[in-house]
């Protein structure tokens, strides 16, 4: 129907994409010198408060400061990332109402941008982790696939938020109030082991769950990922991402009109 | 296909997705339990037919609303057409809103790598023509490297030209950029405008400024209703254009 003649390759993609992420990290850190410790008060608060509030309820639990963050790591990364790829077609809506750029090269840009971010975050929180207790054996190897496959979750999630609010604007709210629930279903502050089986089930809804505890598995317990819960990750991250992707193509033709 | 043709459009059909009166968010869409569609289509362009020869400099007017900016979003691939056939040979540089993808945070300079990149230069590309961009901007040295947010909005338009006319497109598309700028600026950019024409480029040219249009293009079109509503000379259809608008007084 169409003949596009001037498509980019590739290559060129890609370019785009890590300077799109450039041009985010860089807006991000440029304005504050605090910039990049802002980033890391978030977790810290979290942690500050969690061990203050749950350490004694939770007493048995072993390096609790430990375990909480190894929880509170992914769980920033996922709502950093949600909200801000969310808002990345509005954001750039200027741009993709005069320039012919593939609209799906922000949402992408912005989730680079927040992996690169989670990058620099976690040097100094491996120091935090190794004085809580951390012990480094070969298993923490796993920390990478299963950082991808909880990335392809997200990032599937995200698609579908970020189409969605380029026609409703609303999404973006309802999503940040929704966040909470997650926050508070997952196992974050408390192990599962504490809740009484019929709420269980209710817990494994989350799709957290599993990621957390994935990542528990290698960071707090250094043992190898729990084969169950990795097929389950690896399956949801497959279903979520292309799900995201199939409705981001079909919503992608009338972002223009919205904008 | 013929080779001489630059675009060529056969009932092109572009309609825009808009909310249905009272439906705005989220929230209306779920209190109307999805029974209503959301969304309603409205035609833009109506069976719309154009050919476009190579190293033509097509002028394009029409009242507001008529369907100038939305075919040119269309050409330049921006926008998809429901039905229809459009052939478009060449890359195209759409120059539809001078400024569009500066971030006033950042410098000049990476302002000129990042709008370069999203307006599709490679990495090669964008390292061979950055002297030429700073040097067409008339920018100095201190500007360049000023945060734009700092800048005039004269300045501004300067980078914004000099980015998009840095590529050598085969198509270029320009919506109402130039009224912008001072008048040795205008100038410059009418000259390089011309330097693309005469370099076989194809121009279309969207403006409410007559004078340019009869200084810049070599045939006209006149839009209303999202069709053509008559082609011809250039001054042919600018006095049906200024008759119109009279008319309607």
């Amino acid at each position: 129907m169409i003949e596009d003649k001037a498509k980019r390759g590739i290559g060129s993609f890609t370019h785009l994409i890590w300077v799109l992420a450039y041009k985010t990290l860089k807006l991000k850190y440029k304005n504050s010198v605090l910039g990049f410790f802002w980033s890391m008060l978030n977790p810290l608060m979290y942690l500050l408060i969690f061990t203050f509030v749950f350490s004694k309820v939770f007493g048995d639990i072993d390096r609790y400061p430990l375990y909480a963050l190894t929880g509170i790591v992914f769980w920033s990364f996922f709502s950093t990332s949600t909200i801000q790829i969310t808002e990345s077609l509005i954001d750039n809506s200027g741009v993709l109402k005069s320039i012919n750029v593939p609209p799906i090269a922000f949402p992408l840009s912005a989730q680079l941008a927040s992996i690169i971010s989670l990058g620099f975050t976690l040097v100094p929180f491996t120091i935090l982790m190794l004085l809580f207790g951390l012990e480094i054996s070969w298993e923490l190897i796993f920390f990478i696939p299963i950082l991808l496959i909880f990335t392809g979750f997200t990032l599937g999630l995200s698609l579908i938020l970020t189409s969605l609010n380029v026609y409703f604007r609303d999404m973006q709210l309802a999503w940040t109030s929704f966040l909470p629930a997650i926050f508070y279903s997952a196992p974050i502050a408390f192990t599962s082991e504490l809740i009484p089986v019929e709420y269980l089930l209710l817990i494994k809804l989350n799709p957290l769950y599993y990621y957390i505890n994935l990542l528990r598995d290698v960071v707090y317990h250094n043992r190898m990922p729990d084969g169950t819960n990795f097929l389950i990750g690896t399956l949801l991250a497959v279903v979520t991402f292309t799900i995201g992707f199939v409705i981001f193509k079909k919503l992608e033709r009338g972002f223009v009109s919205q904008f | 296909m013929d080779s001489h043709i630059a675009i060529k459009a056969e009932n092109l059909e572009v309609s825009f997705f808009i909310q249905r009166a009272g439906i705005n968010n989220f929230k209306d869409f779920i209190l109307t339990m999805g029974l209503k569609s959301p969304f309603e289509q409205k035609k833009v362009l109506k069976g719309f037919n154009l050919s476009i020869k190579k190293g033509e400099c097509l002028g394009i007017l029409g009242k507001n609303g008529c369907g100038k900016s939305t075919l040119l979003r269309t050409i330049a691939g921006i926008m998809k057409p429901q039905s229809g056939v459009l052939e478009v040979n060449g890359n195209v540089a759409p120059l539809m809103a001078l400024g569009a993808g500066l971030e006033p945070e950042l410098t000049g300079m990476e302002n000129i790598k990042l709008v370069g990149v999203l307006m599709g230069m490679s990495r090669d590309d964008l390292k061979n023509s950055i002297d030429k961009i700073v040097d067409f901007s008339e920018l100095s040295e201190l500007e360049i490297n000023m945060q734009v947010k700092r800048y005039s909005s004269g300045m501004m338009s300067k980078l914004a030209f000099s980015i998009a006319a840095a590529t050598d497109p085969e198509i270029l598309i320009i919506d109402e950029a130039l009224a912008v700028g001072d008048l040795g600026f205008r100038r410059k950019c009418a000259d390089r405008i011309n330097e693309i024409k005469d370099a076989g480029s194809t121009i279309l040219y969207v403006s409410h400024h007559i004078a340019e249009i009869k200084n810049i293009c070599t045939r006209a079109i006149f839009l209303k209703d999202g069709q053509v509503f008559q082609e011809g000379s250039v001054d042919d259809i600018c006095d049906l254009y200024e008759n119109e608008l009279v008319k309607k007084k």
